[in-house]
């Protein structure tokens, strides 16, 4: 471990963000925010052009055109620059992956609640006139409805099929190859295999070539504007900035980084890159702390900067995260408010010797945390039984500032899950975390991870009426009885069984649809450029290159099948308390005129979080079957299945698939949030029993992630002597095989005039799933639950 | 107050991540019984060392059936107007028969029997967060020494299991049963309220004769003791009464420290759930901090 540098890190919480932070904080959300289809008239002409082409082709060219095209804008403050479109957080528009929901909601972008785009005129009309007709039919999603389309509706009150109509992001690219090589540097070594490339390869280097020369272009060109804007400037700072600028990205257009500041200015460059090929959510820049830190450690040594310095750079990087929005439509804007675009930044953690690698530049990170305070990035902190305790102690300190960051993740956990789901000793050890909680290695992973969400809670309610669908009366399971024809809880336990099976069969097809398809609209040679085994194997990304190729399916949600099986192990069937055709008759009716009967399976039975062995091994036993059936399938690259336990903010959109359930939760009313979380007000002991009820959950199984909330009151952070105390209660985590833990330091009261008082509580950023968003910009629903969740750290 | 086996207590709760009382996490063990009457008392539900029913009306959904169980019919379901329980303390025999119905656990027995053996697997479950934190078991109530016997041997108990004990008392109590716990237990919070003993009998029924002398002897041995004061406003946090406590210790021995505590507002609502009485008004709550 490097001790952090006394003269600075000791005063670290005192330093506060520099005018030019504020400003440029600032700036980054008083602009308005428009729809940008600059970049889609691009691709779309480009397409017009090359009809005859490969698509790879017309990708690689669509992507070229653009970083030669398209308008460019530099702020005489920024220290760090580059954007996908000239106006900051603009809504871009993407024609390949699917337009539907934009056709059907264009006109209302400007005037909708949740994240509005405004939107010009000319704009709106290209967009009707010509380029939605171009591309009706044409794109990603039009082949998925038009193949599969009445599969997907069959299963959708169970099953979510992701990644229809975007690209698939969620990917951390090998950050350390760019900033090695530059894309001059990868470009040399594409075009060496170019030469030497088979019929079937010769397509695929030829667009990794394409691109690479065409993002070393574009990186100039922000060189030659700095260097133009320099010209008009009288002698200040601002002059002298823009010329370091054009110094920076001259140099980085040809070479790889030398400095830390250019180091910075090359990642930030590569993610802009890699969201114009595909605007999708979560490309993840991992552990920077890690491939970062030798250059900061250079700089510091010769002394070119302090780290007062590097903290400004590390600042402006923050501010840059936020600056790069990812439009969703309506629905989906209500549950990921406030743009949560998964930049996940990884710091802490070990080395590939096992050693502890926390750096001066993993705490730097956390202070700039502190100073920035938006919801992005997203920091994850990796914790293992060697962290220091000053690093324990500055991550327990800027978790008690309520920005829901860090979120906390466990070596000691993820790694062998890791291993156990084959990745190798290297590899596992360097993992990071992927947009929320998604886990993944870097570099070498294309995970797929949220290629659907299982709601195991549906599938429970179908199991008890002999496959219908309460809620929309449809048959959507084989008939496997309802439950009063069963005469004990195994034979229950059979049906459920069967019910699992069935619906584990119609999604795997459905899932291999959604990837054959990505691999022939969306082939992706820049992002192929920065993702091993592709360059050496020939092969896109999208089409198998990653060393590793899995698919991640989330099983949801643990309490509720936990609490459910419960009442029906407990109530009715083992005591006969409860009597079967009752309960079903009374679950039909979403326990209407029944509110007793109700009470009763939520207080007689005991719930998943209080620590009753009995009670979680029933989740545990169902989850763990489900992630050992879907191994036993291969997905469309030729990897595994694997099992996450996270839903990120989908509680709340698939509880409104399900029924009334026997652990006394109303229809349509959201599941149990997170997904390792008991149902929100059903833990009543506090944190330490819900760990030792999340440690019964096999974690080991799910190396696609998995995500716990909890909630502590503000006070618990007040004093040295109280955070000591939520300090150990993350190093008794540490000791547990659970993977992610995340906080909100919020009080109940504070959400709650929140949500009446938005406009004096603008500012309030909440924890939501995964990643954080501003409270009051949530959808009324998903407010509520995050209200009802347990507080903990009461006198 | 009926006998109690060596080995079986009364407690009325059992509290996990209990970070207030003690170092590190802890788990607090809440025992029935209290010699004393603080009008202040933060949970009323442990003066009384006989267990009774308490009624919590925001969880009652008035469904009645409480009502038709009770085989001494000491339940009725009034209105006024709002439907709201009316127990019959007289017919009550502690069947339990509501209780056991009462869907909502809107009915509770004030407190709970149990043995040495399920209390120490209730602390066991948190050992790990003890030995991480430094914490451990505290002992509090009602008054821990009320109890001697079984709070000796739930102390004695966590010992042999090396888990750190503390216990929170008034040290109201006979001399020998400080002697007696005192090889069990690493840290003695102790409540010292009122100096002049007129006013501590005005305000908890006892004098505190008593507990100076227990005070000390404890602080005579070689135990870690801290001090806490309930802040009371005009009761307790007068300059007079606070000055007194503090000069009192730190004469006895200097080494003790002494904190202010906080009163804790939540209180009141407990008082109606009983039907006990609430002698202080929300308004004078003190938030006085040291």
């Amino acid at each position: 471990m490097i001790l952090p540098d006394n003269r600075i890190m000791d005063r670290i919480p005192e330093i506060k963000p520099t005018h030019r932070i504020l400003s440029l904080r600032e700036k980054t959300f008083s602009a308005t925010r428009y729809l940008s289809i600059e970049q889609a008239k691009i691709i779309t002409r480009i397409y017009q052009e090359n009809e005859n082409l490969p698509v790879i082709l017309k990708r690689a060219k669509s992507l070229a055109q653009s970083l030669l095209e398209i308008r460019i804008t530099i702020d005489p403050e920024e220290l760090i620059v580059g954007n996908r479109t000239p106006d900051i957080r603009a809504g871009v528009v993407f024609p390949e992956a699917g337009l539907s929901w934009l056709f059907r909601e264009i006109e209302m972008l400007p005037l909708r609640s949740q994240d509005p785009f405004q939107v010009k005129q000319e704009d709106l009309s290209y967009f009707q006139k010509t380029l939605e007709p171009f591309w009706r039919g044409k794109t990603l999603e039009d082949d998925i409805y038009e193949t599969y389309g009445n599969e997907l509706k069959a299963i959708e009150e169970v099953v979510k099929i992701n990644q229809k109509d975007h690209a698939q992001g969620h990917i951390c690219p090998k950050v350390e190859d760019w900033l090695k090589y530059g894309p001059g540097g990868l470009l040399k070594i594409a075009q060496e295999k170019h030469r030497r490339s088979t019929p079937e390869s010769k397509n695929f280097y030829e667009s990794v070539c394409i691109t690479l020369e065409a993002s070393c272009k574009y990186i100039k060109r922000y060189s030659i504007m700095a260097a133009d804007l320099a010209k008009d400037q009288p002698e200040n700072e601002l002059k002298k900035n823009l010329e370091q600028i054009a110094h920076i990205c001259l140099k980085l257009s040809e070479n790889p980084p030398g400095s830390f500041r250019e180091a910075l200015q090359s990642v930030w460059f590569l993610f802009v890159i890699l969201q114009m090929e595909s605007n999708a959510s979560s490309f993840s820049p991992g552990r920077i702390d890690q491939y970062i830190y030798p250059f900061l450690a250079n700089d510091l040594k010769t002394g070119r900067i302090d780290l007062l310095i590097a903290l400004e750079l590390l600042d402006a990087l923050f501010i840059k995260f936020n600056q790069i929005v990812y439009m969703r439509n309506t629905h989906s804007a209500k549950y990921f408010a406030g743009f949560p675009i998964g930049f996940n930044c990884t710091i802490g953690g070990q080395k590939a010797n096992g050693d502890d690698a926390t750096n001066q530049l993993s705490y730097l990170m956390l202070k700039a945390q502190d100073h920035i305070r938006l919801t992005q990035p997203n920091l994850t902190a990796r914790l293992h039984k060697n962290s220091p305790e000053a690093f324990l102690d500055e991550c327990s300190r800027v978790i008690g500032l309520g920005t829901g960051m860090p979120q906390i993740v466990n070596d000691e956990s993820i790694i062998p899950s890791l291993k156990a789901a084959g990745f190798n000793q290297h590899d596992s050890i360097d993992y990071a975390l992927v947009g929320c909680v998604e886990i993944g290695t870097q570099g070498n992973y294309l995970g797929w991870s949220d290629a659907a969400m299982f709601n195991l809670v549906k599938v429970l309610e179908l199991t008890l009426n002999d496959g219908k669908s309460m809620v929309s009366g449809k048959q959507l399971g084989p008939n496997s009885g309802y439950l009063f024809n069963f005469s004990n809880f195994s034979d229950f336990e059979i049906a459920f069984q069967n019910q699992i099976d069935f619906f584990i069969q119609k999604m795997m097809p459905a899932c291999e649809v959604v990837e054959r398809f990505h691999q022939i609209h969306l082939p992706s040679p820049f992002l192929s450029s920065v993702i091993d085994d592709c360059i050496t194997k020939g092969i896109d990304v999208t089409a198998g290159g990653a060393r590793y190729n899995l698919s991640g399916i989330q099983a949801i949600q643990v309490a509720n099948i936990s609490d459910s099986l419960a009442v029906l192990k407990k109530l009715v069937f083992e005591d006969e308390a409860i009597g079967k055709g009752q309960l079903l008759k009374a679950l039909k009716n979403n326990f209407a005129g029944n509110e007793p009967l109700r009470q009763r399976c939520i207080n007689q039975v005991p719930k998943y979080g209080n620590d009753v062995a009995w009670v979680d091994e029933l989740g545990a036993r169902w989850v763990g079957y489900f992630a050992r059936k879907i191994k036993m399938y291969k997905n469309f690259r030729g990897g595994d299945f694997q099992m996450g336990l996270y839903t990120v903010s989908a509680h709340v959109p698939m509880g409104f698939y399900v029924g009334a359930t026997p652990d006394g939760r109303l229809a349509q009313t959201p599941l149990a949030d997170g997904g390792m979380s008991p149902m929100n007000g059903r833990d009543k002991l506090g944190p330490t029993a819900v760990l030792n009820s999340v440690l019964r959950i096999p974690s080991m199984m799910a190396s696609n992630g998995t995500l716990l909330n909890m909630k502590f009151l503000p006070s618990l952070f007040n004093s040295q002597e109280d955070r000591r105390k939520f300090t150990s209660l993350l190093k008794a985590f540490i000791g547990l095989p659970i993977h992610h833990v995340q906080f909100n330091v919020v009080t109940s009261e504070e959400l709650i005039n929140a949500k009446t008082d938005p406009e004096s509580h603008r500012g309030l950023t909440i924890r939501v799933a995964g990643y954080t968003a501003y409270f009051t910009e949530l959808a009324p629903d998903l407010q509520d639950e995050i209200i009802k969740r347990t507080t903990y750290g009461e006198a | 107050m009926g006998k109690h086996d060596q080995t079986e207590g009364w407690i009325f709760k059992i509290k996990r991540f209990s970070i207030h009382d003690g170092p590190g996490i802890r788990t607090s063990v809440f025992m029935k019984g209290c010699p004393l009457k603080c009008v202040w008392c933060h949970n009323p539900e442990g003066i009384n060392p006989d267990i009774s029913i308490w009624y919590n009306r925001k969880l009652c959904i008035a469904c009645g059936q409480c009502v038709e169980v009770c085989p001494t019919k000491a339940l009725k379901l009034t209105y006024d107007p709002a439907p709201v329980i009316k127990i019959d303390k007289r017919s009550c025999h502690l069947t339990g028969e509501c209780i056991n119905t009462c869907p909502t656990n809107a009915l509770q027995f004030t407190g709970y029997k149990t043995t040495i053996d399920e209390s120490i697997r209730e602390i066991e479950k948190d050992l790990a967060y003890y030995q991480i934190s430094g914490g451990g078991v505290t002992l509090t109530g009602g008054e821990p020494l009320y109890q001697a016997e079984f709070s000796s041997e739930i102390l004695k108990a966590c010992k042999q299991r090396n888990i750190n004990t503390a216990i929170e008392t008034s040290l109201y109590c006979e001399k020998d049963i400080i002697d007696r716990i005192l090889p069990y237990v690493d840290l003695f919070i102790v409540d010292l309220k009122i100096f002049d003993p007129s006013q501590h009998t005005l305000f908890t029924g006892r004098s505190n004769e008593n507990i100076i002398e227990n005070f000390r002897h404890l602080a005579a041995s070689e135990k870690t003791v801290l001090v806490r004061i309930p802040l009371i406003v005009n009761i307790t946090d007068t300059n007079e009464n606070k000055a007194a406590i503090t000069n009192f210790v730190f004469e006895t021995n200097e080494k003790i420290q002494v904190e202010y505590i906080n009163f804790n507002p939540l209180t009141e609502n407990k008082y109606i759930q009983l039907e006990l009485p609430y002698l202080l008004k929300k308004e004078e709550n003190s938030n006085n901090m040291l």
